[in-house]
């Protein structure tokens, strides 16, 4: 089991490298450069200044360079600084990790305790008005935008019934956590739809495969009773699969979710790599973008000893 | 434990956290604003700095009707006043007098030393400054006392009076070289952004606010600001700036011209239309042979001109938020020359003048000429719904007469690389104006801004004339000539002053608006607030 572990973590350095590697490409195949901001606010600029932003930035550099002198201050922790504010990229990102957490947290939370419910309700009682409704409810869930959703929530909670503020973290002038969690309620429960949509569907799936299987008819015709059988054989039989899934998608809580905080307002990763993005602020793209990779390589890691623990018969070597 | 008692619990968790300390009677003004800033140096941020001006002053500022207005300066140097003179080898003096008992925020005095700072660090190329040009031009900077600033300029440049828009502190960065300063985070995020404005900084919470107090010796007297606090939440998006504002969260918001009439029967807010610096247009290029083979040819621009029917983008497409525009400066404006007037929509004679050039419908019903059909390209900025919905319109008012219109849809950052390097056929697009009239940037054949490839040097030389004077009324006949010159060649079609859309609360006072890079703000320190 170590050994698997450490030939993992290994396996994890030439990868984490060539996906630097592929995203600085990406970075740079955009068109368009850094000093396109200059210009965005739509204002005359001097050409000069233009050239000492470039030059300033180190992007009048060959390519090759530029990859290696990022690589070289990165295996020292140092992920250089952002193109349009001059501040280390990893406090920047640094900042924003905590409301990035704290949302995806709390959306994943809400999704879990609903996908569940929904997806118990559709395994063990397939075909019922419940499960009509519960699955309905999915398809509604996966294909409505979470843009639309989002200002339709706030026209309804925030404007016509005034229960719930729209943006931000909390009310300006206010610093009470009963203000702070009534403005994580729309944007969680909004993000948490995605979700609730797609692990329900597979917890469902799952169960019903369960169940269809001979050890499950075998410990019905032994006379157990219907609520032992879904505990001891439905149940931990069905949340392999769901288990990977829900993990890989655990990832997110390092990356943050770009729409959902972008229409909430909410100071995240996502609305961040955005402002990067138009900027082209190269060094703070690459470091979101890396850590994003790692969560994801990390927590396929995780799903894979979830899944080793949650089934006896897989044997990580 | 039970589930009320579980409740019980978590309401007086709840309860035990009230308000902290920041509400109470304090007079905030919550602005819901349109994007995060990069970083509050005025003069190396990209975004537009009307939060910055509100702790960082300069010499001058614009008032709502894009006039100079002095702010450190006690006036503004004119041959009338006696401040501004032209010495015998042609150097021009300017005297600046600068307000006394101003002081840092830090309590430091302010003194005209600190002006030539400024300059000095302008100038130097690593300051990266937008409009460095400009201040080249000045060749020295002298300090007689702590209140005089004497600026020596090269020449006549009729510009002069609008620079300066911001002093740094010399004794907080006056070590440092122009690129030190630059990167220098703590005057970039706030901890030494050092003005002398009617606030001073506060707090900047990353992707959420940024947070400003009243400045108490701000140096217009102790009842000034009439406000305590400023808060400028950032909220990108303008479905939920409109939603919150609608909520009652915001005083102050800027919305989108096709959102006013959502919030116009909304209680307690005014929603003023500023005429923003900034003229949407359609600019066509002769850069490339095939562009001299389509646009080199007067009949064919003019024909263009006749078929857009601007009236009715103004008034429908844009439902009467917009003033149609016939002149890149603004009718706010002194220098504006009303009888500039572009042709009217008239397709009848926009056929005939196609005709006359030997541009006949062929069967498909695109006119050609020599096997060439008579269409272009018009290049899109992604997001940019309102200049694409204009393209839009002229892409089917050209079809009407003939001309066909494809659309290339570009990112920001792309669309922006392929209109800096001329490689576009037409363009929907606007700049935003200083509140100095001149054109030359835009215009002249080698105008840093004129990326069209027309190059006309009669229009030259007056736009040269018009940068060269110190007499306001010679400049305002040659930016006339200049003007009524742009229609006769129709080389680009001015199409309507942009609209800021400002939703001020009415407890709001004195709120005049500002349609240049300063904004509204700009004489926030005599807003007052009521509870």
């Amino acid at each position: 089991m170590s050994g698997y572990l450490g030939r993992r973590l290994l396996q994890m350095v030439p990868l984490l490298l060539g996906i630097s590697i592929v995203v600085f490409a990406v970075i740079q195949a955009a068109p368009g450069g850094p000093e396109g901001a200059l210009l965005a606010a739509g204002r005359f600029v001097d050409p000069a200044a233009i050239e000492a932003y470039r030059a300033r930035l180190g992007v009048d550099q060959p390519l090759p360079v530029q990859y290696l002198r990022w690589l070289g201050a990165a295996v020292s922790g140092d992920l250089g600084a952002s193109f349009s504010t001059s501040r280390p990229v990893l406090e920047m990102i640094g900042e924003r990790l905590p409301a990035t957490i704290e949302l995806m947290g709390a959306a994943f939370a809400i999704a879990a305790l609903a996908a569940f419910g929904a997806g118990a309700i559709g395994g063990f009682w397939p075909g019922g008005w419940a499960d009509r409704i519960a699955t309905g409810g999915a398809f509604l869930g996966m294909a409505m935008p979470i843009f639309w959703l989002g200002l339709v929530a706030q026209l309804v909670f925030g404007v016509t019934l005034g229960w719930l503020p729209i943006s931000g973290t909390h009310t300006i002038g206010a610093t009470s956590l009963g203000d702070h969690f009534a403005h994580l309620a729309l944007p969680a429960v909004v993000l948490s739809s995605r979700y609730v949509a797609s692990w329900s569907r597979y917890f469902r799936a799952s169960l019903l495969q369960a169940a269809a299987s001979d050890h499950v008819r075998t410990a019905m015709a032994k006379g157990l009773s219907i609520v032992a059988v879904r505990r001891a054989h439905l149940l931990r039989n069905a949340l392999g699969p769901v288990a990977s899934v829900v993990t890989i998608n655990l990832a997110e809580l390092f990356t943050g979710a770009v729409v959902t905080e972008t229409i909430f307002a909410w100071p995240g990763i996502g609305r961040l790599f955005v402002q990067g993005m138009y900027a082209r602020d190269y060094p703070l793209l690459m470091g979101i973008l890396l850590l994003g990779s790692l969560a994801v390589v990390v927590m396929n890691l995780v799903a894979d000893l979830i899944y080793g623990a949650l089934d006896p018969r897989v044997r990580l070597r | 434990m039970t589930a009320r008692s579980l409740t019980v619990i978590a309401l007086g968790v709840l309860a035990a956290c009230g308000d902290g300390p920041g509400a109470g009677d304090r007079r905030i003004l919550r602005v819901a604003y349109e994007r995060e800033i990069d970083l509050l140096n005025p003069f190396t941020s990209q975004n537009l700095a009307d939060i910055s001006y509100t702790m960082i002053e300069g010499l001058v500022t614009t008032d709502e009707n894009n006039r100079y207005v002095p702010v450190l300066a006690s006036a503004i140097p004119t041959m009338a006043n006696g401040l501004l003179t032209v010495e015998p080898n042609g150097q021009v003096r300017a005297t600046w007098p600068l307000r006394s008992g101003v002081l840092w925020h830090d309590g430091a005095p302010f003194s005209a030393a600190d002006v030539c700072f400024t300059w000095r660090f302008v100038i130097d190329p690593k300051s990266e400054t937008y409009n460095r040009e400009q201040y080249l031009n000045i060749v020295g900077c002298e300090t007689p006392n702590d209140t005089t600033v004497v600026f020596t300029w090269s020449g006549e440049y009729a510009y002069y009076d609008g620079l300066f828009e911001a002093i740094l502190p010399r004794h907080i960065l006056g070590s440092m070289s122009a690129e030190e300063i630059v990167r220098y985070e703590p005057y970039n995020r706030g901890s030494k952004t050092i003005g002398t404005g009617p606030f001073r900084f506060a707090e900047w919470k990353s992707g959420e606010y940024i947070r400003v107090v009243r400045n108490d010796r701000y140096w217009r007297g102790a009842d000034l600001p009439a406000i305590d606090e400023i808060v400028w939440a950032f909220i990108p998006d303008a479905n939920t700036r409109l939603n919150a504002l609608k909520a009652g969260r915001y005083h102050f918001g800027r919305i989108l011209p096709v959102q006013v009439k959502e919030i116009q029967s909304l209680p307690g807010v005014r929603t003023h239309l500023v005429n923003s610096n900034s003229v949407m247009h359609l600019d066509l290029n002769v850069k490339s042979d095939r562009g001299r083979r389509l646009f080199g040819d007067l009949r064919v621009r003019q024909a263009i001109a006749h078929a857009i029917d601007r009236e009715a983008i103004a008034t429908q497409l844009m439902e009467g938020t917009v003033t149609i525009a016939n002149s890149p400066i603004n009718v706010s404006s002194s220098y504006h020359d009303a009888r500039a007037v572009h042709p009217a929509f008239d397709p009848a004679q926009a056929a005939a003048l196609l005709d006359q050039a030997g541009w006949t419908a062929g069967p498909d019903g695109v006119r050609q000429r020599d096997g060439e059909r008579l269409g272009f390209t018009m290049l899109n900025r992604a997001g940019a719904t309102d200049r694409i919905a204009v393209a839009q319109v002229i892409q089917a008012q050209l079809k009407a007469v003939g001309i066909e219109v494809r659309f290339e849809t570009l990112e920001s950052a792309a669309w922006t690389l392929r209109w800096r390097t001329g490689q576009w056929e037409s363009i929907v697009s606007a700049w935003f104006l200083p509140a100095d009239p001149s054109l030359t940037g835009l215009y002249a054949c080698d105008g840093a801004n004129n990326m069209t490839g027309f190059c006309d040097p009669a229009l030259d030389s007056i736009l040269e004339r018009s940068d060269r004077t110190l007499d306001p009324d010679r400049r305002k006949r040659d930016l006339d000539l200049a003007q009524e010159m742009l229609v006769a060649t129709a080389r680009t079609l001015p199409l309507y002053y942009n609209v800021v859309p400002e939703v001020v609360s009415r407890s709001i006072g004195n709120y005049r608006g500002s349609g240049t890079n300063f904004g509204s703000f700009w004489n926030v320190f005599e807003w007052p607030l009521a509870p």
